[in-house]
């Protein structure tokens, strides 16, 4: 049961019985099993090498022969990607976090055999300072709601088994023996269901179209090529379970009319890629893919295509490109894809996160997926909550979550006692929220209203330690790197915005160069092709409307209040906290300290790179050394001061 | 061929199904700006000259003129203040790159004397706004595709495959279509072989 | 205009090489391309060729130059046969991936893709040949190969490392790290060492926002390392 069985071979099913069938003899195999340790295999925990810890509760599960009563799955994120490795113990629900290989016998001695918690890998809450062990205990959880995420536990995404076994592939079936097309769609119109890709489209509305479009050749697409830097969602879905993306497509292929569908992803989701062929060949191999699906005569088949390293190929009419084998660059488009898309044919595209939805709705109804969310945003969504926050990871909440609650309660608040500053959400098209707005409730509409977005579920916390024009600039810098450069606008508009918020990060800017960012902003919305373009100034716009304090920081005074940029901070050694330790002195790469022992040290700022060396490795207990936002540096005391003597006794 | 009615700048316009809003304005006397349309290419709509607004029902929206289809009842407006500013934002970003032919022609039409943009130390202007005419021609007409974008962004630029030059010296119809009346000296696309 | 027809993999032919083309691909029943790779070899081991093969000559030097060519952009020393041999070898993988992607012009980043996998790169060679047998002119596949990061015109190193240079890592200090892998490699983004070793690049996220900032060395996965730390792996992947 252990083994991974990728490699075994199932009998092809034949009818919705079969798949029943099938169902209830999974579930009688697996009635024997006491306990099963979910060990998560995601990217994230993958990089903490994670796999020592499965391998070694399969070596020591297997050496105490339990392997009848107890499983040991490899599965996909858990969500709490600050904790890994970590394991799930069914069936309790007890998490341990960041678990070692030598940490794995003393778990199953103590927990799967005597149900004994090993209390050091427990969840501590520091404002209560008790040991929390089950999911409903541990704050990062308590308000998640994981619908689409939950099945991530019970799921190796290597072993269509196990998805079945959860009632996979039931929605299919029971859209294939007793709804018709037209039935399915009106379910997934009812759910509302919008887009989680960023453009918040009702999808209900989009299958309508591309099902009344002209032409029999119709084509079903994933979007999985997520390209804000810092969300990571679609990963884990389709890393951790890939049937339901694969179900959800097909159930959209069933009720547009639909006999073939692409999975665009990007390159760079090794993982994924690894995992969705074995998934495809899984269900091929059961006759859930291909032709005559369940002996209902509906036909569908998926071909895979990578992305090759261009943020720009995930806007739909590039992806669509792409998959034509051409280059991934937008086309102006005054024709919806839904009727025009690959090849000139209806072409229904969704965003990952979308699809995992849609079996959901089919098995569980409209009614269900509408008594989540708020009255205009239905269902959940998944966020990746990274940054400045404690607990890092991907939470999936209802809609209609606030800010605060979801960084605070959530995410555990500002990590290192520093002070919240904003969060960025929407990734480049979207804009940087302060403080002031954290009570707004989270969904599609209500952060636009603050000139952002929800977008596709990127979070970054920001505290008071970034530098806001800094980030402006780091986005404006992204969008210039992947612009296809094919419009002059966003090609050009970028070129400058970029050279410009660089500038004034330099200590070069000017007064005047904070309207010409406003005007070539708001020139960027209007004239650009596509919605890279028209939303690249959002990360500017939004930074300068909140803390326009910063920018002003930065051009009249050269100065970043934030102690970021580079050209402008200045170290400092206040002569009298120094004690002459010598370490800094020891460390600068470039020799800019001078000093000796009992003699304040000195920088030279003329040698100073800026790297921060000093900064880091002066001892705490004497905190000399400063971070000054700008310059000109203090006159430094004349070489050969002594440092202050303190008598016995003082700090 | 349909007849589709639509009102250009106040003026009631006939123009058959399929052709598009710049094809009708031309057809009915009315010019509007443009670099990278031809009439005998396929549109690729990424100078953004072209962009007029159009009114259908009570939604304004800015479209480029040589992609959008004309529609019955359209009211296209292709002189308004709003666009003849982002007409002048386009000179000015294009004036430091491609100082040279139409743009300096724009320019002066629209009393630009100085941009306030400029290039990166130690860059020179390339004379191309990457109009991409030369490349439509040689795909769409000259069937030879001797001609291609290559790059990202502001890496992007036209080049000539190498191999391809003994054919093109006959032709050169690239140089007579470029659009700032003298063709860009093209470079080996590929790396130096050591 | 089918103007392919006077070349066959890149290489002029006159009308003669090609009626002879035709003839020998009846003959054997050998593809286009398979007979000249298949003659190529045959140049390998013998000096000269007969009379009645003359018209293939020009052809196949032209190749044969290419191969030698190419192994020297590879920075790899070989007598003109077993550099044709290579060669050959090579353009034969790059054949196997056009057909494992059932010779799809709409699959032609995906083979691009597992060419760039396989080779460390593409050569000019690989482009030509993807290009006769797709059917698909020069300027998109050059466009492709030139619009993409994942793909190199130039030989690559053997390890590629990799700094995630995303939003979160960026807030948690991905420049530093960066500037102390530059360092340590002594290569600026985009470049590769003169011994092909390491090619070092950015990427924007790599989805493992929770350890940032985060960087790879061939696959690995490392959480902001220090610059002891980085000299060790970078010796561990020799």
């Amino acid at each position: 049961m252990n083994k991974i069985r990728e490699n075994k071979t199932m009998k092809k099913l034949k009818s919705v019985k079969d798949l029943k069938q099938l169902h209830k003899t999974l579930l009688a195999e697996r009635k024997g099993i006491k306990k099963s340790v979910a060990i998560c295999e995601g990217t994230g925990c993958y990089a903490y090498k994670s796999s020592a810890v499965a391998d070694a509760f399969v070596e020591e599960i297997e050496k105490r022969g339990l392997d009848k009563e107890i499983v040991v799955r490899r599965t996909g994120c858990h969500g709490f990607c600050e904790r890994g490795p970590m394991a799930k113990i069914f069936p309790e629900k007890i998490f341990y976090f960041q678990v070692k290989p030598e940490d794995v016998a003393e778990i199953v001695e103590s927990t799967l055999l005597k149900n004994e918690f090993v209390e050091k890998l427990l969840f501590l809450d520091e404002k209560t300072g008790k040991r929390c062990a089950y999911q409903h205990e541990i704050p990062f959880y308590k308000l998640q709601n994981q619908v689409v995420f939950g099945n991530n536990f019970l799921i190796s995404p290597k072993d269509i088994e196990d998805y079945i076994a959860v009632g996979g592939y039931s929605a299919l079936a029971k859209a294939l023996s007793g709804m018709t097309p037209v039935d399915v769609l009106q379910e997934i119109k009812k759910a509302d269901l919008r887009g989680r890709g960023g453009g918040g489209f009702p999808a209900g509305a989009k299958w309508e179209t591309t099902r009344n479009a002209p032409g029999e050749q119709k084509y079903v697409i994933v979007n999985a090529d997520e390209g804000d830097p810092g969300a990571y969602m679609d990963r884990s879905v389709l890393e951790g379970n890939p049937h339901s993306v694969l179900e959800g497509l097909m159930l959209g292929a069933y009720a547009v009319g639909s006999n073939h569908g692409f999975v665009y992803v990007r390159q760079e989701y090794t993982t994924a890629i690894e995992n969705l062929p074995i998934a495809i060949g899984q269900a091929k191999q059961l006759g859930l893919l291909g032709d005559n699906i369940l002996g209902s005569g509906f036909s569908f088949d998926v071909t895979i295509h990578q992305g090759a390293g261009a943020f720009v190929s995930g806007e739909s009419s590039a992806l669509m490109s792409a998959i034509e084998g051409r280059v991934g660059e937008p086309r102006p488009k005054y024709i919806r894809t839904a009727v025009k898309g690959v090849w000139d044919k209806p072409s229904n595209l969704n965003n990952v996160e979308t699809w995992a939805n849609v079996p959901l709705i089919v098995n569980n109804g409209s009614d269900w997926f509408r008594s989540l969310g708020t009255e205009g945003s239905k269902g959940t969504k998944i966020f990746s909550l990274v940054g400045k926050v404690k607990y890092t990871g991907l939470v999936e909440v209802p809609m209609g979550l606030t800010l605060r609650q979801i960084v605070y309660d959530v995410g555990g608040g500002i990590r290192n006692n520093r002070k919240f500053k904003a969060v960025q959400t929407g990734g480049p098209s979207g804009g940087c929220i302060p403080e002031q707005f954290l009570d707004l409730p989270v969904d599609f509409d209500e952060l636009s209203k603050v000139g952002s977005m929800m977008g596709s579920g990127g979070m970054i916390v920001m505290d008071e330690d970034t530098c806001m024009v800094d980030v402006a600039s780091y986005f404006t810098k992204f969008l210039a790197d992947e612009s296809c450069g094919k419009c002059v606008p966003c090609r050009e508009g970028l070129r400058q915005m970029k050279r410009i918020l660089r500038s004034i990060t330099e200590g070069k800017g000017r007064e005047a160069d904070l309207s010409t960012l406003e005007e070539l902003g708001a020139f960027l919305k209007e004239a650009s092709l596509c919605a890279l373009g028209q939303t690249a100034a959002n990360p500017v716009l939004s930074t300068l409307e909140y803390f326009r304090g910063e920018y002003e920081a930065h051009v009249l005074h050269k100065q970043c209040p934030a102690r970021v940029c580079q050209s402008l901070i200045v170290f400092h050694i206040d002569p009298l906290k120094c004690s002459a330790c010598g370490t800094c002195r020891k460390q600068c790469p470039t020799d800019a300290i001078s000093g000796d022992k009992k003699l304040v040290h000195i920088i030279d700022q003329d040698k100073c790179i800026k790297c921060g060396t000093c900064f880091q490795v002066c001892p705490t207990r004497f905190s000399a050394v400063t971070k000054l936002p700008g310059g000109p540096a203090p006159e430094p005391v004349a070489y050969g001061t002594k440092v202050v003597q303190k008598s016995k006794g003082e700090k | 061929m349909k007849q589709i009615t639509l009102k250009i700048n106040g003026r009631d316009v006939t123009a058959k199904e399929g052709q598009t809003l710049l094809q009708a304005a031309k057809a009915a006397g009315i010019d509007i700006p443009t670099l990278c349309a031809h009439g005998d290419l396929e549109p690729a709509g990424v100078c953004r000259f072209c962009m007029v607004e159009i009114k259908k029902g009570a939604r304004t929206r800015l479209v480029t003129s040589c992609v959008y289809p004309v529609e019955n009842g359209l009211d296209v407006q292709t002189d308004t203040d709003k666009i003849n500013k982002l007409r002048k934002m386009l000179v000015e970003l294009l004036l430091p790159v491609a100082p040279s032919g139409p743009i300096s022609a724009f320019a002066k039409q629209y009393g630009i004397e100085k941009s306030r943009f400029e290039l990166e130390e130690g860059e020179e202007p390339s004379n191309c706004s990457l109009c991409g005419l030369c490349v439509r021609y040689c795909e769409q007409i000259g069937g030879e595709n001797a001609v291609g974008f290559f790059g990202r962004g502001v890496n992007r630029k036209v080049a000539l495959m190498p191999d391809k030059g003994e054919e093109c010296v006959f032709c050169r119809q690239c140089y007579k279509i470029c659009n700032s009346g003298r063709f860009v000296e093209l470079s080996e696309v590929f790396p130096e072989q050591v | 205009m089918d103007k392919t027809k006077s070349r066959i993999v890149g290489v002029r032919v006159n009308k003669e090489q090609e009626t002879m083309l035709s003839q020998l691909q009846q003959k054997s029943k050998l593809s286009k391309s398979e007979l000249l790779l298949k003659g190529l070899e045959t140049l390998a081991e013998y000096s000269n060729l007969g009379p009645e093969q003359e018209p293939m000559q020009t052809a196949l030097q032209r190749l044969e130059k290419e191969a030698v060519r190419h192994m020297v952009s590879l920075k790899k020393i070989r007598r003109k046969e077993e550099a044709i041999k290579d060669f050959v070898r090579e353009i034969r993988k790059v054949d196997e991936i056009i057909d494992k992607h059932g010779c799809d012009p709409s699959m032609l980043i995906q083979i691009l893709l597992d060419v760039q996998k396989q080779n460390n790169w593409l050569s000019k060679s690989a482009l030509v040949w993807i290009s006769e047998r797709l059917g698909v002119p020069m300027t998109r596949i050059m466009q492709i190969a030139t619009f993409y990061t994942m793909f190199s015109l130039e030989p690559q190193g053997r390890q590629t490392v990799q700094v995630c240079t995303g939003t979160a890592c960026h807030v948690r200090g991905s420049n530093e790290l960066l500037t102390r892998t530059e360092s340590v490699l002594n290569l600026k983004p985009g470049e590769t060492d003169p011994d092909l070793k390491y090619t070092l690049k950015t990427v924007n996220c790599l989805g493992c926002c929770a350890l940032g900032p985060v960087m790879t060395v061939g696959g690995a996965y490392h959480s902001n390392p220090s610059v002891a730390e980085l000299k060790e792996l970078v010796k561990e992947h020799e």
